[in-house]
């Protein structure tokens, strides 16, 4: 009787904690006025922002914060629902990927490629911009603008490509991304082909892992060349499947475009805390 | 005060300078922008499908794919018309090629996507292989018609490798040299079957080499184009299937 009270006890502990969010580690970034984009380019041209002092999140949501969401609330993401997750696989052609119906955050890149048991610690991912969006409700929080994200990831620097400079090269201290010329055979030359745990890699000068590479990351707002009824939402930093040749977008300049409801598994968010 | 005076001068041409970092592109490289993008939409029993898509809309007012049945009752150019106008799946993030200055002065070494942020499904992609030769009639038909090539026709014949198309492009091509992305299909022609005398060539090199990336282009100019022009003819004359 005094095993199965014992028993009891400890299944009610771990259940209560599976359902505690682990808050994650925030920075402030100061209010000032800071320069963002990149001359000539349409798609985020260079001009001065001002912003208010916030506070983002030191890494990206983990599968171990994700997981207590679910738990607290039993919300189903759209992949559960909609069983159209897009996936990837080693074989496939540039910007290629697959819809697998067993893919969801449980499982990233479907049941048959392994689930996260083992990457508690891994950014969520096969996650949409909407399952973002009630992570953050429920949890108090808010995805970043475009802006905070950029002046965020730029950690004081302005005027190029990177927080360091321009130099392509030094991504491979700072990011998990994909190494190979294409996607027809696998890379991990990095250590990781799919993401890796945050903060495997060296954070930027203001204490952000994982700014660039790893997932992509959800921000809110209209970019500067969205049609006023645009629905499109976006997401910047880059992923584990980009690669210099194709989309290489970890960087601070380049915004990604996305469907809200679509759930890929290399795309994740980090968070602000108002 | 005169010190006040004379850095608020001094900021002056720098506070004009950042603003006039945006420059816009011209209206000629706009227009050529708004043109490459373009898609066809076919002609074949267009309202019939149209308003099968308009009913295959899910709770978040999304659009996905046609239920089997449906899809399976389309006759062939029907469903042409429906994988022409309609992407099944989405398209990842940042596939999306932003407007470029002088868009119209450049050959670029990949084709724009055709559905923003969504994109054929497996089933779509495996539709053009297996029914490739009545897509080029198809395609042949409705480019005559219309008098243009979209981009997801682009797509499709360098999906399905349609290498036999080569005579016609090229015929549709010179009649008025207006779209460089036909030049860009046979750059891909050429890649995608790895015909060595390209894979050796400058040209490859800037556009599908280690450093190149999918914005990477090549000036559009009569050297280029006669050069490509003359290759792919060549490799059209060795080219077996």
């Amino acid at each position: 009787m005094k095993w199965v009270l014992l028993q009891l006890l400890l299944w009610i502990v771990v259940c209560c904690q599976a359902q505690q969010l682990r808050p994650p580690v925030f920075n402030t970034v100061p209010a000032g006025k800071y320069q963002v984009g990149e001359k000539n380019y349409l798609s985020n041209p260079l001009r001065t922002v001002t912003l208010d002092s916030f506070r983002i999140s030191v890494t990206e949501i983990t599968n171990e914060q994700f997981a207590a969401f679910v738990a607290a609330t039993g919300y189903v993401t759209e992949a559960e629902r909609k069983h159209n997750a897009m996936v990837f696989a080693p074989g496939l052609e540039e910007f290629r990927w697959l819809e697998d119906s067993t893919a969801c955050w449980r499982y990233p890149n479907g049941i048959s490629r392994g689930g996260i048991d083992a990457k508690m610690n891994h950014p969520v991912t096969t996650i949409s911009f909407t399952d973002a969006m009630a992570f953050c409700h429920w949890a108090g929080y808010r995805l970043p603008s475009l802006d905070e994200w950029e002046v965020a990831s730029r950690a004081g620097k302005s005027g190029s490509r990177f927080f360091w400079g321009n130099k392509k090269e030094t991504i491979s201290k700072y990011a998990n991304i994909w190494h190979g010329r294409n996607h027809l055979v696998a890379d991990s030359s990095d250590g990781f082909m799919y993401t890796s745990p945050v903060a495997s890699f060296k954070p930027n000068p203001w204490g952000l892992y994982d700014v660039y590479g790893n997932v992509f990351e959800f921000c809110s707002g209209k970019a500067p060349l969205d049609k006023p009824d645009s629905k499109i939402v976006h997401a910047r930093g880059g992923s584990w499947w980009c690669s210099k040749n194709s989309c290489n977008y970890f960087n601070s300049v380049n915004i990604g475009n996305v469907n809200p409801h679509a759930s890929f598994s290399n795309q994740g968010f980090r968070v602000v805390k108002p | 005060m005169k010190r006040i005076f004379l850095a608020a001068v001094m900021l002056l041409p720098l506070t004009t300078a950042l603003a006039q970092e945006y420059r816009e592109p011209s209206k000629e490289s706009e227009e050529y922008n708004h043109y490459r993008n373009k898609v066809t939409i076919p002609p074949y029993g267009l309202a019939k499908v149209k308003a099968l898509i308009a009913d295959i809309k899910d709770v978040d007012d999304e659009t996905s794919a046609l239920a089997p049945k449906v899809y399976n009752g389309l006759s062939l150019r029907e469903k042409f018309t429906y994988h022409m106008i309609h992407a099944e799946t989405y398209a990842q993030n940042c596939d999306a090629i932003p407007p470029i200055m002088d868009e119209q002065k450049k050959i670029f070494g990949e084709i724009p996507n055709s559905f923003n942020d969504m994109q054929w499904s497996e089933r779509q992609f495996n539709w053009f292989q297996q029914n490739e030769d009545s897509v080029v009639a198809i395609i042949k038909e409705s480019t005559l018609r219309s008098k243009r090539l979209g981009t997801n026709y682009k797509t499709a014949i360098v999906d399905m490798n349609a290498v036999q198309m080569i005579p016609f492009l090229q015929e549709f091509y010179l009649r008025d040299k207006k779209d460089h992305d036909i030049l860009t299909i046979f750059l891909l022609f050429m890649k995608n079957n790895k015909y060595q005398p390209f894979l050796s060539s400058v040209t490859y090199k800037k556009l599908y080499s280690e450093r190149s990336d999918y914005s990477s282009f090549i000036d559009y100019n009569s050297a280029n184009e006669t050069l490509i022009l003359q290759r792919i003819n060549d490799f059209y004359k060795t080219y077996r299937k």
